[in-house]
């Protein structure tokens, strides 16, 4: 390593080199970080008019308006922690941003709804590889008592080999089934009840 | 309104067997016969686990129950296909929240054959034709989830994101129509999670839904003979007997299931809690009924009067399906049936003399009041002196109390022995708001014709002469009596 570098002349370009590549390097982690954090607020995420559907549901939920005032935001559940992971998640996430801008309208209510389904499967499935590891940012398994006496001893003794999100979904957006017993159909008719669309209106829209 | 002999022949047929009451069953309560490979679910002891904890009020009456004790466990009763309408992942198992008729009918077969059809399983389908009426108009939809449907059952509905529409469920109605289809609700009387026998023997089992001022059957019960020693001798009704026959297993009194679904005798139990009704008493004119048998296993009643389907014959049922008609059981033989209940305590000539009193109460409601009050209605709606929207003229509330309120308490009153309900609840007030109310708000509405609508329905035969004599007095109300006199 010694030799290596005595065979690189320390001339003033190199310095400047070296001077610039390290100052490039911390200005890019901390471009990084910022992006990161920035683009893990409410108010990146909702800048997207399709998001905003999401973000209403969230807003009535516990995790949104909780007794102790931690507010979690999107990127508190939906982005890992780390400046890697996290900019690993953001650019998976660039897939949405694509569907965003040349796939359905999502910002249709209505393609929104029927689109759901299949985000919220997604997403689960994320939280299950990842083991939950979001939740536990903030919520530590041995330190969950509860307000009932047996909440405490549930999450002891029933929760060896499971992750959070094993048992707690549909927590803060709207409720979807599960995959297996998800059934298109009535999710279909019941958008177009809600929207009152005539049936079949589902088909057509998700066809496009 | 036909006559029917109300003869005891049923005593005289014991020994001419019972073929016209082998559509009832087993004489027990039916035990499964299944292989207890059926249940047992080793997964289910996970739910146990968990739900001691969490809801430990229904865990512990699990474990109190028959089913714990026989090791039938929460996913024996609770698993589903995914394909199911309301299927669930809960804890990674597919369950149904819902235990439906059908659900329990994987183990309790002869129970299920029997309710399906009945009069309890197609009580939503009696009432539907109601709630545009009653709810949609007079009242509201509030009504129905938490009124009309937590007796008669709600229609399910399973919404589009798997969740139970909370407009419908929870919902323990006893004609529930269940997300499967089938129709009914077994902790409607068996409460969860004990499922106990016994507790559905007890009359307060029926108490929820046969009580109040149409249906007042827990208070006429508590006021009969029956009801009374039922409440002083309850320690000898031998409640918790796997067998309870009535006359082997206990004598000191009948509960409601006694007579209506009970073996008594060598009669046998049954779950159509209907199957021995001659009468239908909740209708504006009681009829007899025929109890048609269908080929699919369902069951109608049909008014003795109008044409008795033939076996074989194309039929619509209430639900507006068809199916053909596999028998036809005459409202004699369903007599015959409830009166084989009575002879376990009472002789021939007693009960042949209390079925006469409850039918001559019948025949009087119907030819003195109903007959005349329907028949006043259907002019006073032909001749348009009233709206053919129910319930926008006073006469309306009258007329509809008439039958179901005060006359279903007198019929059900002398039904089941309770002297107050048939007449101070019942026929009393039936005279006091036909004659009190009923004809002056006829006057009322039909003005100068009222009288000749009046007149062409109030017969002397039919007990209104009374009317044409304003000067026979009487000393109830103090014309006529003596200065001095007692009172």
């Amino acid at each position: 390593m010694a030799r290596f570098l005595s065979a690189i002349p320390i001339t003033r370009p190199v310095l400047i080199a070296l001077i610039i590549g390290g100052l490039g390097g911390v200005l890019f982690m901390v471009f990084l970080l910022e992006f990161d954090r920035y683009s893990s607020t409410n108010a990146f995420c909702t800048t997207c008019h399709s998001m905003t559907y999401s973000a209403e549901e969230y807003q009535k939920s516990v995790h949104y308006n909780p007794v102790s005032g931690v507010r979690a935001e999107c990127g508190h559940c939906h982005v890992s922690e780390g400046v890697f992971a996290a900019t690993w998640d953001h650019i998976k996430g660039g897939k949405d941003l694509w569907k965003q801008l040349f796939g359905a309208d999502f910002d249709d209510p209505v393609v929104s709804a029927l689109h759901l389904p299949d985000a919220a499967f997604a997403t689960r499935k994320w939280f299950k590889e990842t083991g939950s590891a979001t939740c536990q940012r903030c919520h530590v398994l041995e330190a969950i008592q509860g307000k009932r006496a047996d909440t405490a001893a549930i999450h002891r003794e029933e929760t060896q080999g499971k992750s959070c999100i094993e048992c707690h979904e549909n927590l803060v957006h709207r409720h979807v089934p599960s995959e297996e017993t998800f059934k298109r159909e009535a999710w279909n008719r019941m958008v177009e009840e809600e929207f009152g669309l005539e049936p079949g209106a589902a088909e057509r829209i998700l066809a496009k | 309104m036909p006559s029917v002999p109300i003869g005891l022949r049923a005593t005289i047929r014991i020994g001419a067997g019972f073929c016209f009451l082998s559509f009832t069953g087993p004489l027990l309560a039916a035990k499964v016969t299944l292989d207890p490979g059926h249940w047992g679910n080793p997964a289910g002891e996970e739910c146990v686990n968990c739900h001691t904890k969490s809801s430990a009020g229904l865990a512990m009456e699990w474990r109190e129950s028959a089913h714990a004790k026989a090791g039938v466990n929460c996913l024996d009763c609770h698993k589903a296909d995914v394909a199911d309408p309301d299927a669930l992942k809960h804890e990674g198992h597919v369950i149904a929240t819902i235990v439906s008729p059908k659900d329990c009918g994987r183990c309790h077969e002869v129970e299920l054959r029997e309710q399906q059809g009945s009069v309890h399983a197609e009580a939503y389908s009696l009432i539907k034709d109601r709630i545009p009426a009653m709810v949609d108009n007079l009242t509201g939809p509030a009504v129905q989830a938490a009124g009309c449907d937590q007796c008669h059952g709600s229609r399910v509905k399973v919404k589009g994101d798997g969740t139970l529409d909370p407009e419908t469920w929870p919902n323990s109605g006893i004609g529930r129509i269940n997300p499967d289809g089938s129709k009914g609700s077994c902790s409607s009387c068996h409460g969860r999670h004990l499922f106990s026998k016994a507790q559905a023997r007890e009359p307060e089992a029926c108490a929820r839904c046969h009580s109040g001022p149409d249906s007042p059957d827990k208070e006429i019960f508590e006021a009969s003979k029956h009801g009374m020693i039922y409440a002083s001798q309850r320690h000898r009704m031998n409640l918790d007997s796997p067998q309870w026959v009535a006359g082997k297993d206990y004598t000191a009194a009948p509960t409601c299931a006694t007579c209506h679904m009970g073996a008594a005798g060598k009669l046998p139990s049954t779950h159509d809690v209907g199957m021995r009704n001659a009468w239908a008493l909740n209708s504006p004119v009681s009829q007899r009924q025929f109890l048609v048998l269908l080929e699919d296993g369902g069951k109608l009643e049909i008014p003795a009067g109008s044409p008795v389907p033939k076996r074989g014959e194309e039929i619509e049922k209430l639900d507006g399906t068809f199916t053909k008609v596999k028998s036809v059981v005459t409202p004699e033989r369903r007599r015959e049936a409830m009166t084989l209940v009575c002879l376990e305590c009472h002789g021939k000539p007693f009960t042949q003399g209390f079925m006469k009193q409850f039918d001559n109460l019948v025949e009087l409601f119907n030819t003195k009041f109903a007959e005349p009050a329907r028949a006043i209605m259907d002019e006073l709606y032909r001749g348009d002196y009233l709206t053919p929207l129910p319930f926008d003229e006073p006469i309306e509330f009258t007329y509809w109390e008439l039958w179901h309120d005060e006359g279903a308490r007198a019929r059900h009153g002398a039904s089941m022995a309770s002297p107050n309900h048939a007449w101070w609840e019942g026929m009393y007030l039936v005279g006091r708001n036909f004659y009190g109310k009923f004809l002056p708000q006829v006057r009322e509405e039909a003005g100068a014709e009222a009288q000749a609508i009046i007149d062409r329905h109030l017969t002397d035969e039919a007990g209104h002469g009374w009317l044409a004599n304003p000067g026979q007095h009487n000393p109830i109300l103090g014309y006529g009596q003596r200065e001095g006199g007692d009172g």
